[in-house]
């Protein structure tokens, strides 16, 4: 916008510049009308009538010209006006381009931060999923061993508990008395060392 | 002690009976022994009734000629049995005949030592087999220790069927 401004000023300048010449021209010529190119009348050679003629042309002619400088002037003007307006307006598109090309730069870097953020947040989920997944999956194969590890101790249990049950009632030593003596026939070395370790030395 | 203990006493208590029997005996062979020098004719007085383990004791240390001397050394080996004898318990699963005893106590005197007691208990939730305890020390060779330590087995047995 500084720039804008700078060359606005710039082109009045150059304007008033290029006018104030053409102004002071047409005043002078008002004001202080050439002596050599008009010549001193003298009074004695117009009349009267002339004089008031010749004095409302000049008049007229000024007023003429006066009007055709400000036409001019006020052409000028617009011209300038429609020249700085349409430097305003380009200035302005390539200012509000370049602040948009800006802003897109800094959301496309702000959007490849987050992808790449939401790529590390991905990785980083994908995996905990893996290890929760591998966890589960231990668990379930320890669960299910526990479970068939109970289902085998119950069942163990009810069968022992039947054969308890049926076979207590049903007991005869006689058909054992083979089977003690085997029993303590198979134990005998370690039944005896037993009883020596434990018998007082006499 | 030069002897071994007849088969008939097997536990602590058959041991502490016969020995209540000697000491009868003794005392009367002592009152017998002294009346009969007294005397010079044998006395009329009948010997107390011992039991026949009690009496093999007696034949056995004695060779049928028993003193007053030999019936006391008797009494102090059987006392320094009850002191000194291992003794074990064995626990079967019904109450154990008498046949059955005299094996057992037969095979741990021949096996283990010549002078141990044995006790014989029962419980029938044993099923089978035995459990014996010596001190502090017991082997439980039941059929209801084997059939529980075992229980495992039997859902592996019942998933081959």
């Amino acid at each position: 916008m500084l720039l804008a401004l700078q060359i606005f000023i710039l082109v009045n300048v150059l304007l008033i510049g290029l006018l104030a010449p053409y102004i002071y021209h047409h005043a002078k010529a008002h004001f202080k009308p050439d002596e050599h190119a008009h010549p001193e009348p003298t009074d004695a050679v117009l009349p009267e009538e002339v004089k008031a003629r010749l004095l409302k042309e000049s008049e007229t002619k000024f007023e003429a010209s006066v009007a055709q400088s400000i036409t001019q002037l006020q052409h000028n003007l617009d011209t300038t006006t429609s020249d700085i307006n349409n430097l305003v307006k380009k200035m302005a598109v390539e200012v509000v381009s370049k602040e948009l090309e800006q802003y897109r730069e800094g959301l496309a870097k702000l959007h490849a931060e987050a992808q790449k953020d939401l790529g590390g947040f991905k990785d980083t989920m994908q995996g905990h999923e893996a290890e929760f997944k591998a966890q589960l999956a231990e668990d379930m194969k320890l669960e299910k061993e526990k479970m068939i590890k109970q289902i085998d101790t119950k069942l163990g249990d009810a069968v022992s508990s039947f054969l308890l049950e049926t076979l207590g009632r049903n007991v005869d030593l006689g058909t054992q008395g083979t089977y003690l003596m085997s029993v303590l026939e198979e134990h005998k070395a370690e039944f005896k060392k037993e009883v020596d370790d434990e018998q007082p030395t006499t | 002690m030069s002897n071994q203990l007849p088969e008939s006493i097997i536990s602590l208590q058959d041991l502490k009976a016969v020995i209540v029997e000697v000491r009868g005996y003794a005392r009367w062979y002592s009152q017998y022994s002294v009346k009969a020098r007294v005397s010079k004719t044998a006395p009329a007085s009948q010997p107390p009734a011992v039991s026949a383990a009690a009496a093999e004791l007696i034949s056995q240390w004695a060779k049928d000629q028993p003193t007053a001397k030999t019936m006391d050394k008797l009494l102090e080996e059987l006392q320094d049995i009850v002191t000194k004898s291992p003794r074990v318990t064995i626990t079967l699963a019904a109450p154990a005949p008498l046949s059955l005893q005299k094996t057992l106590v037969e095979w741990c005197r021949k096996n283990i030592t010549p002078s141990i007691l044995v006790s014989f208990r029962f419980n029938s939730t044993l099923l089978g087999g035995m459990v014996v305890q010596h001190g502090s020390h017991v082997y439980d060779w039941s059929f209801r220790r084997q059939i529980l330590a075992n229980g495992p087995k039997f859902s592996e047995a019942l998933r081959h069927v």
